[in-house]
Parts: structure tokens; sequence; C-alpha cells
């Protein structure tokens, strides 16, 4: 597109008509100060371009001039692709659009109002609507790229139409016209099938192996059905075939069962028949046999009564001799025992001179030890009434010294201190008066009055206060007097400090505090003693009082008194214990050696009469017992031979029934081989086969039923022909599994072609992208010089960054200077642009750019655009014309008036 | 005596080969069972045997059942049939079917014991179960016979590649069993087992209408003619099937070769009642694929039932006249990453994708130009 008449009336700032142009198809340069519309001017044809003239909102009405209503409008004349046109808009009030085309030297109309908008766009390759709003940036078609409007010119976010429309340019070098239109079937076949992202399309428009999928489902969840109807038709079968088959065995194996069941009811009832024979047989031999016993047991009876009343008699006579032989020996026995039992209680009774003999002892011991214990408390005793007495006499020295304490001593020397001060201090202040006369005379004093004779030469000194005055006979007065002093306070204080000596020393008869301290002293000495003697009387005493141990000594002495009253000979000689002890043990040792012995003699002659005397009972009892015995005897023997019968017939009797018993066993005993011969009871055989019998008849019922029942459900199986629908299921799924797989092909390989295709592209783009890459970044290097490296693009054609050789690697571009950062963008537009201008030039619009960058790299920038401006028309928006004066070729418009 | 032995007729089978068709290719069997009863009428038969199978399973649709009868029915003279695995005789099995009962000539035979007729024994040899190893004949003593001796068994012949034995019959049975003819059932191609003597006694007639693609001579009856006790059989095979199933293989190996493969669709008779399946490999040259498109309209279209497989050919690898003729640059890199996933080794997916992808972009690019 080339730029070449701009009007704009009635827009923001510029409320006159304001026409730029025309433009050369190189450099142009709109110079004015600030606010007076050049970005006004730029938006106005941004606005003629790209946005309905329909357009209302906020944003356009802001385009209005401020405090009036009127309708902005702009008129832009371009070329594209050698036609050169004009639009025409009025916006907001009245709004129209008219687009009109240069014929014949004259701009004919082409379009007006929507269709004047759709046709612009279309012109412009604009595809991308801007709907109601105005316009952004993403609908401006390959302007959006070479546009940099104020304060824009960053290429740091490019939207995806911006990049689309980029590659639409550039696949047009890709691909080519044919291509093109290949491209856009190629878009079209796959949109139809697949959305963007790849995904089969849903929905409306789904693509159609969606539904055979689905269709697909429902279709094997049927086949499961009609598979597992299969499989019950054949399990049904199954089930028929095992009814039968086991009511057919339960059959035979009853039929089978039949026949031994019959042979075993027959031998069971003969069993039982032996059975009863054989009880009623046993029956018989027994009672054979207990008469055979009873009459065997009857004559042993008698023969053992005989036998024992024999006996029974012998053995009474020879009990009855023995008893009397016993008797004689009974009474000799106890006669020994008796005679022993005197000789025991007789050694037993000189146990009670042994008792005397240890009560000596005894005393013995006692006495002894009360002997020395007296004497040991007499000795304490002794030496306590040293001790009290030694006691009692300190204590008398104590009580007659009369002491001071070591506070009165301190308070008797600080009185005297004190009275001597006084006193030193008296004298100090008394008025001396020393007389000596060459020759004697007397010397009276009047006040206090006073006469002394004083011998020639003597010295005679008067003192007083406040004043002395004495008369000397012959001679006369003399008055001596001084200055005035408060004697009678010193002497006040002389007198105090006496009274409280005298009050503090009265008891003590002197005022001397040296012998007071020796008084002291003494007093203290005392004390330390009867405090010692005192420590020896407790300690001597312990817990007992003096009196306590003189109790004791007078007990002591009493015992001993006692004991020597019994003892006389104790009181010269003390007993000698252990001679005592030792007569004692003799005599206690042969006394019991006697008493044992006794015991002995008497235990065992006590013993010896007890044995004969139980033997005489034993032999007593046993007699009486052989009595009764026989007489027992006698009247079994009487009972078994009551019946009257002989001993032979007897005997006789017992052949009989022995005879009988034998007859009965050797029946039972036929009856017996018999039931062995059949062996184990055939009952429980018979029952057992019966219960067998019942069983298998059940079994064969219950198998009847079950066939039944399977019958009634595989009839009903087989009607439904579930194979039939089975079979036309599964042809239909293997019908739509093979166009599944088919149209899975089809996808998959236009799937395959457009992501082939598109990476091939991609490559292709990349590699137009290279190109780019190249150029700007030897711009980039002419202007920055080398050290910022090679440009890197993204895919979408927005830089990313830089290279820096010395780094080698990339560097974002937020590490770049503004200035570097808006030299870069810049340098990408104009890259982009010749290559987007190979086919046709395009127009670069740059507003107020390159504010940031310093006079030496403009100065590179302008030969830029000056070289730039072979294959691209720029127009540039700046209130700094002097920067751009370097332009030679540009064309300079001032819009201001 | 005239007897046409007839086995396999798998009515209600499954026909997954025939797509849509399928239902028409079910119907076409008993057409078939229409014409081998017309076939013993034609040709004076005096009994019909069916060796087993007559039903794919015994759950088919009762209505199969009742018109399987209902043909039988008109068939003048005695049938038999023997159930074979497919439709063993068990509870619930085709054979409970009142049809039979109704049906005066038709005998099901249900006990392996011979049957006494008016010109021959018959020796039938029932299924009872799908599978067993056990040989169905071996019952069999047909030396005792005094009129013509004729056997009538489903089963593998031994020698016939398969995998366990199920239901093996011996390849002399008929000799050794006292058989004039052993009826065999089971395998749908027509076969013959001659004796030493070089006496055909046994044979399967196969089925009578061909079940799928690759059957071998099958679609017949056997018109077998015996004059005497012991003497030899004359076995004729009667052409019963109605549908022509035509499976086509071809590996193109030279440019324009699909053109004779159209031509030879084209020239195919009666293809109203034919089934094709074609089957193509090779390499796909950029003259064939108008040919290729022809082949798919005419599967699509002439045929009851047509099929093609072209997913293993691949782009010729010289056919450089096909990338050039794309638009410069992208597409024809696309192409040619394309061909050279589609030459990687047949029957992989993504050469079968590929090959399809490239012909899709060619079919774009013609669409392009129009």
């Amino acid at each position: 597109m080339i730029l070449h008449n701009l009007r704009v009336t009635h827009w923001r700032s510029l409320l006159q008509p304001t026409e730029v142009g025309p433009f050369v198809e190189g450099l142009n340069v709109i110079h004015a100060p600030n606010g007076t519309g050049k970005s006004s001017l730029f938006e106005a044809m941004r606005r003629a371009l790209f946005d309905a003239h329909l357009v209302t909102g906020k944003e356009i009405e802001a385009v209005r001039p401020w405090g009036r209503s009127l309708a902005p409008q702009v008129m832009v004349e371009f070329s594209q692709g050698c036609v050169r046109y004009r639009i025409e808009k009025v916006f907001l009030d009245s709004p129209s659009a008219r687009l009109s085309r240069l014929e014949d030297g004259e701009f004919v109309p082409l379009a007006d109002g929507r269709n004047a908008d759709s046709e612009l766009r279309e012109i412009l390759a604009a595809r991308d609507t801007p709907g109601r709003g105005l316009s952004k940036q993403e609908h401006w078609g390959l302007a959006q790229v070479l546009w940099a409007p104020q304060g824009a010119l960053s290429l740091s976010f490019v939207s995806s139409s911006v990049s689309e429309n980029l590659r639409a340019a550039l696949g047009v070098q890709l691909t080519g016209e044919s291509g093109t239109r290949l491209e856009e079937l190629l878009e079209e076949q796959y949109l139809s099938l697949f959305t963007r992202s790849g995904k089969p399309r849903a929905g409306k428009d789904a693509a159609p192996i969606l539904a055979m999928e689905s269709q697909l489902a429902e279709m094997a969840m049927e086949r499961h059905e009609l598979l597992a109807q299969q499989q019950s038709f054949e399990e049904a079968a199954g089930a028929v075939e095992d009814a039968r088959q086991r009511r057919a065995q339960a059959r035979r194996e009853a039929d089978a069962l039949r026949e031994p069941l019959g042979q075993t009811r027959k031998l069971a009832e003969s069993f039982q028949r032996l059975q009863s024979d054989l009880q009623q047989k046993r029956q018989t031999e027994q009672t054979a046999k207990e008469r055979h016993e009873s009459i065997g047991r009857t004559i042993e009876l008698i023969a053992d009564a005989r036998r024992e009343a024999a006996g029974l008699k012998a053995q009474i006579e020879r009990d009855e001799a023995l008893l009397g032989e016993l008797a004689a020996e009974l009474k000799t026995a106890s006669a020994r025992a008796d005679e022993r039992r005197r000789q025991r209680e007789e050694a037993r009774s000189r146990r009670a001179s042994l008792s005397q003999r240890t009560a000596e002892v005894e005393d013995a011991r006692a006495f002894l030890a009360d002997t020395k214990a007296r004497q040991a408390l007499a000795a304490r005793l002794e030496k306590l009434q040293q001790l009290q007495t030694g006691f009692t006499a300190e204590r008398q020295s104590r009580a007659v010294l009369v002491a001071p304490d070591d506070r009165a001593i301190r308070d008797v020397r600080k009185h005297l201190a004190a009275r001597g001060k006084a006193e030193a201090a008296l004298q100090a202040s008394l008025i001396r008066l020393t007389v000596r006369p060459h020759r004697a005379a007397t010397a009276t004093r009047k006040s206090p009055e006073e006469t002394r004779a004083i011998s020639a030469g003597e010295a005679a000194t008067f003192a007083g206060s406040p004043e002395v005055s004495i008369e000397i006979e012959g001679f006369g007065s003399i008055h001596a007097a001084g200055p005035e002093m408060d004697v009678d306070a010193l002497r006040g204080e002389m007198a105090e400090a006496d009274r409280k000596l005298a009050k503090l020393t009265q008891p003590y008869g002197t005022q001397d505090p040296d012998r007071l301290q020796l008084v002291r002293d003494q007093a203290k000495e005392l004390d330390q003693k009867i405090e010692v003697l005192e420590r020896q009387i407790g300690e001597l005493l312990g817990d007992d009082t003096t009196e306590e141990l003189q109790g004791d000594l007078a007990e002591l002495d009493a015992r001993i008194l006692e004991r020597t009253g019994r003892f006389p000979a104790w009181k010269d000689q003390p007993p000698a214990l252990s001679v005592l002890q030792s007569a004692l043990e003799e005599q206690r040792k042969a006394i019991e050696t006697a008493v044992v012995q006794a015991e002995d003699a008497f235990d065992e002659a006590q013993a010896g009469a007890q044995g004969v005397e139980k033997r005489h009972t034993e032999t007593a009892a046993a007699l009486k017992g052989a009595r009764l015995a026989l007489e027992a005897a006698d009247r079994r023997r009487s009972d078994f031979t009551r019946d009257g019968l002989s001993d032979h017939d007897r005997q006789t009797a017992r052949q009989e029934a022995s005879m009988a018993w034998e007859a009965a066993r050797a029946q039972a005993e036929e009856c017996k081989r018999k039931l062995e011969e059949i062996g184990d009871d055939p009952q429980k055989s018979l029952d057992k086969m019966e219960l067998q019998l019942r069983a298998l008849e059940a079994a064969e019922a219950a198998a009847r039923d079950d066939e039944k029942k399977a019958e009634g459900r595989l009839q009903s199986l087989a009607a439904a022909g579930a194979y039939s629908k089975l079979s036309a299921c599964e042809e239909r799924l293997a019908d739509l599994t093979g166009r599944i797989r088919r149209e899975k092909l089809r996808m998959d390989a236009l799937r395959l072609l457009h992501d082939t295709v598109a990476s091939c592209k991609a490559a292709a783009v990349a590699a137009v992208a290279a190109p780019v890459e190249r150029t700007a970044s030897r711009m980039l290097e002419r202007v920055a010089g080398p050290r910022l490296g090679p440009v890197r693009l993204t895919g979408e054609f927005v830089p990313a960054g830089i290279e820096p050789k010395a780094l080698g690697e990339a560097v974002e571009l937020d590490n770049l200077s503004g200035g570097e950062q808006e030299q870069l963008f810049l340098i990408t537009r104009l890259a982009l642009g010749q290559v987007l201008a190979q086919n046709e030039r395009q127009l670069v619009v740059l507003d107020d750019v390159l504010n940031a960058t310093d006079t030496g790299r403009l100065a590179r920038l302008l030969t830029l655009l000056e070289e730039s401006a072979g294959a691209l028309q720029i127009v540039i928006l700046t209130c700094h014309p002097e920067r751009y004066r370097a332009l030679e070729a540009a064309a300079f418009f001032n819009l201001q008036p | 005596m005239k007897i046409i032995h007839t086995a396999d007729w798998q009515i209600g089978m499954r026909a997954e080969s025939a797509g849509k068709m399928a239902e028409r290719v079910r119907e076409e069997r008993l057409a078939a069972a229409q014409r081998v009863v017309q076939a013993a009428r034609d040709h004076g038969a005096e009994m019909l045997l069916l060796a087993g199978d007559v039903f794919e399973d015994n759950a088919v649709d009762r209505l199969l059942v009742r018109k399987a009868g209902e043909i039988l029915r008109r068939f003048p003279g005695p049938v038999y049939i023997i159930p074979g695995n497919h439709d063993p005789l068990s509870p619930g099995s085709v054979w409970e079917h009142p049809v039979w009962a109704e049906a005066g000539n038709i005998t099901v035979c249900t006990r392996s014991e011979p049957i006494e007729l008016e010109t021959c024994v018959l020796f039938p040899c029932p299924l009872r179960e799908k599978y067993s190893t056990k040989d169905p004949t071996s019952w069999i003593n047909g030396r005792a016979a005094a009129k013509p001796a004729i056997g009538l068994a489903h089963g593998n012949v031994e020698g016939i590649p398969s995998g366990e034995p199920d239901y093996p019959i011996p390849r002399d049975t008929a000799n050794r069993r006292g058989l004039d003819y052993l009826a065999l059932g089971h395998w749908h191609s027509l076969a013959r087992y001659e004796d030493p003597n070089g006496e055909c006694r046994m044979a399967y007639s196969g089925t009578h209408e061909t079940t799928g693609f690759g059957e071998r001579d099958s679609g017949n009856a056997i018109l077998v003619e015996i004059t005497r006790r012991g003497g030899p059989p004359a076995l004729t095979s009667i052409r019963t099937g109605g549908l022509d199933w035509r499976t086509v293989e071809h590996s193109v190996a030279q440019p324009c070769t699909l053109e004779s493969l159209v031509q030879q669709l084209a020239e195919i008779a009666q293809p109203e009642s034919t089934l094709v399946r074609m089957r193509l490999d090779g390499m796909l040259f950029p003259e064939d694929r108008g040919a290729l498109r022809r082949l798919e309209e005419l599967l699509a279209t002439r045929f009851l039932f047509g099929a093609l497989e072209a997913e293993g050919l691949k782009p010729a690898p010289d056919g450089e006249g096909w990338i050039e003729s794309l638009p410069a640059g992208t597409f024809q890199d696309a192409a040619r990453k394309l061909r050279a996933l589609a030459s990687q080794p047949s029957g992989t997916d993504q050469q079968a994708t590929a090959s399809q992808a490239l012909l899709q972009l060619f079919d774009l690019h013609e669409r392009s130009r129009e």
C-alpha cells in the first residue's frame, strides 16, 4: 500500500480541515509541535482504512472535537496493487463511507456504506473484522507490523491473527497461487473432520467416525447380549442332556438294585428267624446249665458245711486250751509291770534334790553379781560425793565473789575517762596564783576560805575561777583574774561522772578498772570450774539421781544380806560358781540316767503285759467266732439237706441235668452255625439298599423335573433363533468395523497429510524467517556495532532477543537499554517490511519513535531509513523535525499553520 | 438306483465377508437348496441324502428350519438326513422342529443303525455333539448286506490337514465297512476318494452354495448311480450354486496394468450374483490412479458385492512425476516425506496411512486445479 493524500476534519484537535500530501513513495516526515494533531492524523487514517463507518461507542465519541457536535471526517488516497483508491468516511453524525477508484484520471465511486467498508478491508487484506467496536491492531492486516503508533513501537506481543497474516503473506511465496488453493482445500478437508487442536470434530458437524464408533459400541453391546443368549441356548441344551443322563443313570442304577434287594430281603427274613431260634435254644441251654450247676453247687455246699464244722470244732478245742495258758501268763506280766512302774517313780523322785542344788547355783550366781554391782555402785556414789562436795565449795566461793561483768567494766572505764576529761578541762579553766614569799607568810583566801602558811622560798599555788584573791599577811592582797570560764558545768560533769562511777562500782568497793577486771577474771574461772563439775556429776549420774543410786545400793545390800543369811559361809568366802555348777551337772546326769533306765524297764514290762492281754482277748474272740461259725455251718448243712435226698440221689440228679444241658447247647450251636453262614445281619444291607433305591427313584424324579424345566427353557431359547440374530449382528458389526477401519485410515491419512504439510510449511516459514533475522542482524550491527550480535525472532516474527558473540548464548530483550530496544524493534519492522515489499511497495508509519536513541545511532538509523525507502514508503510523525533534516530525499510536511 | 448326495447347506450361516449383502447370501442358500431338490427331480433321483450340517447352528431362526423342511418336503422321494457337527442331535436341536415329523418323506436319522430300504441298506452316522475323536462310521458292517450298502457320515477323512482329530474317518472306510458308497459331509469342496482299483466309493459333495471367498470347487451336489451291489458307483457333479464368489489378487509391477483389471471386472457376466474381492499390492503409479478409482467404482456399483483391498499398494519409487506435478515448495516436501513413509515394508499401519495420505494429496491437488 502506498499513501498519497490524507485529509482530516473535525478530528480531536484538528478542528479545521487538515490535508497532508501528496506523499512521496520514499521518505515523508510530518512534523509539528506537541498537541497539534500529528497522532490524530495517523489515527484518522487507521479509522478510515480499518473501521466501519457505522461504528459507535465511547471510543469513537472521543474523536469528536471537544465541546462541539461535529462529525469526524477523513479522506485517504492510497494505492494498492497499482490501483489508486480514495476512501472517504464520516463518523457518528450521518455516518457515511465511500470508496472510489481512480479511473481515467478521475475517482469513480466503487462502493459506499457497508460495502465500502468490506471492499476496503478486502483490498487491504485485513480479513479479521473488528465487529461492533473500533479496530485494534490485530485487525489491521500487515499494517500491524508496518505501522507503529505513538508509544507502541515494540513488537513484544503479536496476536495470532498477526502471525497468521504474516504467514499468509509469506505463504504466497512458499507455495504459490495453486498451492494456496490446495492448502485451502486441505484445510477445509481437515477442518471437516478435525478441530484445529487435532481432535475429531464433535457436535453438529461431527466427524462420521464418532457416530460410527458410537454405533459400534451399541452393536458390541447387542452382540454381547446375543452371544450370552446363544451361550444360554447351548447351556440349556447341555442342561437337558445332563438331566436326561442323570435320569437314565438313576433309572439304570435303580433297576440294577432291585434284584439284589429282593435277595437281601429274603436273606434278612431267614436271618431273623434263625436269630429267634438261637435265642430260644440259648435260653433252654441256660436253664439246663443252671439246673446242673445248682445241683452241683448244693452238693459242694453240703460238703463244705461238713468240712467247716469239723474244722471249727478242732479250732475251738485249741483255743480253749490256749486261753487258759494266756490267762496265767497275763497275771505274771501284770505283776512285773507294776514293779517296774514303782521303780520308775522312785527314780523320778530324785529329780527334786536336783532342783534344790540348781537353786543354790542360781543364788550363788546372783550373789556374785549383786556383790559386784554393789562395789561398782559404791565407788560411783563415792565419786559423786566428791564431785558434789567440790561443786558446793566452788559455788560458795563464787557466791561470795561480787564481780562486775564485762559491760560494767567498760562503763566504769568510760565514766572514768569522762571524769578525767572534765577534770582536765576544769584544771585548765582555773586561774592559778603562785606565791613564793621570801619570807614565811600566811596567805588567806577568801573564797573559798582557805588559809595557808607559806615558808620562805616555798611556792604556794591558789587556783580558782573566775578569779583568785588572796590576802597575804604583811604583804597585802593579791587578786588574779582571767578569762571567765564555765567551771561549774565542768564540775557538774565531773560530779555526774563520779555519781555514775559510784553507782557502778558501789558493789565492788573500788573504782579501779584493772582491779575490777581482776575480780571479773576470778569469777569467770570459778564459773568454769562449777560448769566442769556440774557436767561430771551429770555424766556420772546419767539418767539416775543420787537418791535412786542410793536406793539401788540399799537394795543390793539387802539382797546380799538375805543370801548371806541363807549361806553364812559366803560372808567370808564368796561361793565358787563353777564348782557348784559342775557338781550340779554330775548329779543331774546320774539322776536322769537312772530315770531313763527305770522308764525303759517299765515300758518293756508294760508292753509284755499288754501283748499277753491282747493275745488273750484275740483268742477269746476267735473262740467265740468259731463257736458261732460252727453253729452257722450246722445250720447250712441242715438247710441243704432239708430235701431229704441222699448224697447219691443228688449225684444222679446232677448227671441228668448235665446231659440235658449238653443237648440244648448242641442245638443252639447248630442254629448259630447257620447264622454264621449268613454272616452279618442282612437287615442293615437291606435298609441301606432300600434307602439307596428310594434315593435313586428320587434322583430320577428330580432329573425328570430338571429335564422338563430345561426343555421348556431350551424350547423358548431355540424359538428365539439366537444364532441367526447373532450372525446378523456380527455381519453388521464386521461391516461397520470395516467401514470404521477405512474411515480411520482416511482420517489418519488426512491428519498425516495435514501435519506433514504443516511441518514442512513451518520449516519453510522458519527458512523465510532466517533471512529476516539476517537482514535485521545486519541492520542492528550497522546501528549498534557488533557487540549485540545477531537478532533472534520467534516463529511469530517477534524479536525474542539477541545473541552477543561474547556470551555465546541468547539474551532477552529486557537486558537491553531502552534505546537499544526501540532500535531493535524499528529494525525488525523495517526488515519485515522489506520482505513484504518484495512484490509491492509497502507503507511504514512511525509515529514519534526513536526518542531514546542517541544522536550517533540516530544518524546511522536515518541511513537505514533512506536505504529502506527504496522498497518502502516511510511516513514519520515527529515533533523534532530537526532530527530528520539529514534525510535529504525526505518530503517534510509541517502541520502548523 | 440314483441318489443325490448333498451336504453342508449351512442354512443360517453368517456371511461377514459379504458386508451388507449377508442376508442376500443367506437367502441364496435356501434358493440353492431348492435347486438341489429340482436337480434331484430332474435327474430322476430316487433318494436324497443330506450328509450333515444342513444348518449352521442349532440356534438358527426356526423359520429357516421350517423353510428348509418345506423345500425338502417337495422332493417326491425319501430324504435321509444325518445331523452334523454344526447341527448335532442334541437337546433343543433343529431336529426337534415339528416340520420333520410333518414331512412324511423326510427321515432324520437319530440312531447309528442300519435302515433297510427297498433298494438298499442305509448306514447313517448321526452326530450328537460338536467335537469327537471317535470315527462315526466305526459301527458299520455292510458286508452282510444283500442290497447296495450306502453309508451317510459327517467328519474328516484322514489325510485332510486339520488340528486335533475331529470325527476322523479312514480313507478306506467304504471298502473296510463293505459299503458301495459312503456319502460324506463336512468339507465344503467337492472331493472324491478312489480306492486302489480306481473306483470312487466315497466322496464329499461339498456345500451346495459357496460359503465365502476362496472356497474351491463348491456349490455342487453329486448324482450317485449304483447299478448293483458291489458295482462301481457313477458320480456326477451337478452345479447348484447361484452365487459367484471371486477373489482377484493382483500385484502391480508395471504402470497401466490396472486398466486391464478394470476390463476384467467389466467382462464378468451376471455381476448381480457375483461377489468380488480384489486385493492389490505392489506399486501404484501416477498413471494408474484413475484406473484405481474406476476399480473402486466398479466394485462398489456393478456387483452384488465388491471389496477393494488396496492398502498394500505403495507409491512407485521412481514416480517423481507425482511429486513434480504438485506446487513447488511445501507440498512437494510433504509429498516426499509421505512417500518415504509409504515405502516402508507393507503391512504396517504407517505405510498404509502414508500411502492413503499421498492419494488424498493428489486428489486434493486435482480438485485445486479444477
